[in-house]
């Protein structure tokens, strides 16, 4: 058996795996550079020969190459979208519970303390806090009543593209909140932890006090973060733009413009609330205006 | 990536793409570099700007009887952080020769 034949099966059986990782928009113009490459190591030097060792070391860099792609692509996507806040959110949670587990020892006594200090203090913070967040909160209207979303080629993206707008927009706005709290709480109780080993139950003045400063920055997070995202894909908006001059707040519109990433509308932030606008006003963009927002 | 924040390899890569070296194989081979690290780090640089990639025309891939290669170049951004790279590692232009002619 010849080194060629013995070294393509490497290169064959390797690079459609890999190609699966490489996300599709690139997968083609990818297939074809590392067919190139390949052709270069059974080529060179005239020679067509291939040294098996180089040949399953180009493979590595091929995967790691493949790998690096999928991760970026990932990384891209997760940046500002509902469900990598949601994640975020969820795996510093699951930290603290981890860090209170570990210095509790067991999980009686964890679901014990998390029950006592929910009930014995928590409560009577977050659930005045939730009211008046929820009640204070300038509801903008949404004008996004189309029920496609984007890319729904996953089955959690088709699931999600049966309901409104209104109720993605919601359920978000309603997990983010909850998550939000359960960080506050889980945190306060983390960074109490050496303090009350120290004073003992005096530390609950302390906690209660933590609790009440995080319940509300917690929440006044989740909501301005909530105003400022994309209607349709719940994405962060970006690319924030200064629009009108501001000694002419009387006669003119004057604020910041931030559009979303994926070309679905615009919010104009007005510098001053007025009577005319009490809330950020979201402009919604048509098919005509995504020539120039796709790259 | 910050241009003052380089890495060796990474400098290496573009100390090797300032000299005309322009395809993966090819930076791997002249820099001694895995392959491993070679693709990812184009990809990188290509990312922030550092590094545009373009393919050879077809008909001179033809005339070789080979496929046609992606080549990467060194932007303004990438070279301006390739002579910052080697202000910080002067040996670099030790470790990667000129190139002298065209790889078959």
């Amino acid at each position: 058996m010849s080194l060629r034949e013995d070294c393509l099966p490497i290169h064959e059986r390797i690079l459609p795996i890999a190609a699966r990782l490489v996300p599709a928009a690139r997968r083609p113009e990818w297939r074809r550079e590392w067919q190139a490459e390949f052709w270069q190591l059974r080529h060179r030097d005239g020679k067509r020969k291939t040294n098996p060792k180089e040949a399953l070391s180009l493979s590595h860099g091929l995967l790691a190459d493949a790998a690096w792609l999928r991760v970026d692509w990932v990384r891209v996507s997760a940046q500002g979208s509902a469900s990598g806040c949601l994640w975020v959110l969820a795996v510093y949670c699951l930290l603290c519970a981890v860090v209170e587990l570990v210095f509790v020892g067991s999980w009686h006594s964890f679901a014990r303390t998390l029950a006592g200090h929910f009930t014995g203090g928590f409560v009577f913070v977050a659930v005045p806090g939730v009211f008046a967040s929820i009640a204070t909160y300038p509801l903008r209207p949404l004008r996004c009543d189309e029920k496609d979303l984007p890319h729904a080629s996953r089955l959690s993206a088709r699931l999600l593209s049966r309901v409104s707008a209104r109720t993605r927009w919601n359920l978000f706005l309603s997990a983010k909140i909850g998550l939000t709290l359960a960080l506050v709480f889980l945190f306060s109780m983390v960074t109490c932890l050496p303090i009350r080993a120290a004073i003992g139950t005096r530390a609950d003045w302390l906690e209660l006090l933590m609790w009440a400063v995080l319940v509300t920055t917690g929440l006044r997070w989740a909501l301005l973060n909530q105003e400022q995202r994309c209607q349709r894909c719940l994405r962060t908006l970006s690319q924030p733009i200064r629009v009108g001059p501001p000694s002419r707040n009387f006669l003119d519109w004057s604020g910041t413009e931030l559009a979303c990433a994926d070309g679905h509308g615009l919010l104009h932030v007005a510098e001053m609330q007025g009577s005319w606008c009490w809330y950020d006003k979201w402009v919604e963009l048509d098919a005509s205006f995504q020539g120039f927002f796709t790259a | 990536m910050s241009p003052g924040r380089l890495s060796h390899s990474v400098a290496m890569l573009m100390k090797a793409l300032s000299l005309g070296y322009q395809f993966g194989f090819e930076i791997m081979e002249v820099t001694g570099l895995p392959s491993g690290t070679v693709y990812p780090a184009l990809r990188r640089l290509e990312r922030d700007g550092f590094v545009t990639s373009h393919w050879e025309a077809e008909e001179e891939a033809f005339e070789e009887q080979r496929p046609a290669r992606r080549y990467y170049v060194l932007t303004r951004a990438g070279k301006e952080a390739e002579a910052m790279a080697t202000t910080r590692y002067p040996l670099l232009a030790r470790l990667v020769p000129e190139k002298l002619v065209k790889t078959q």
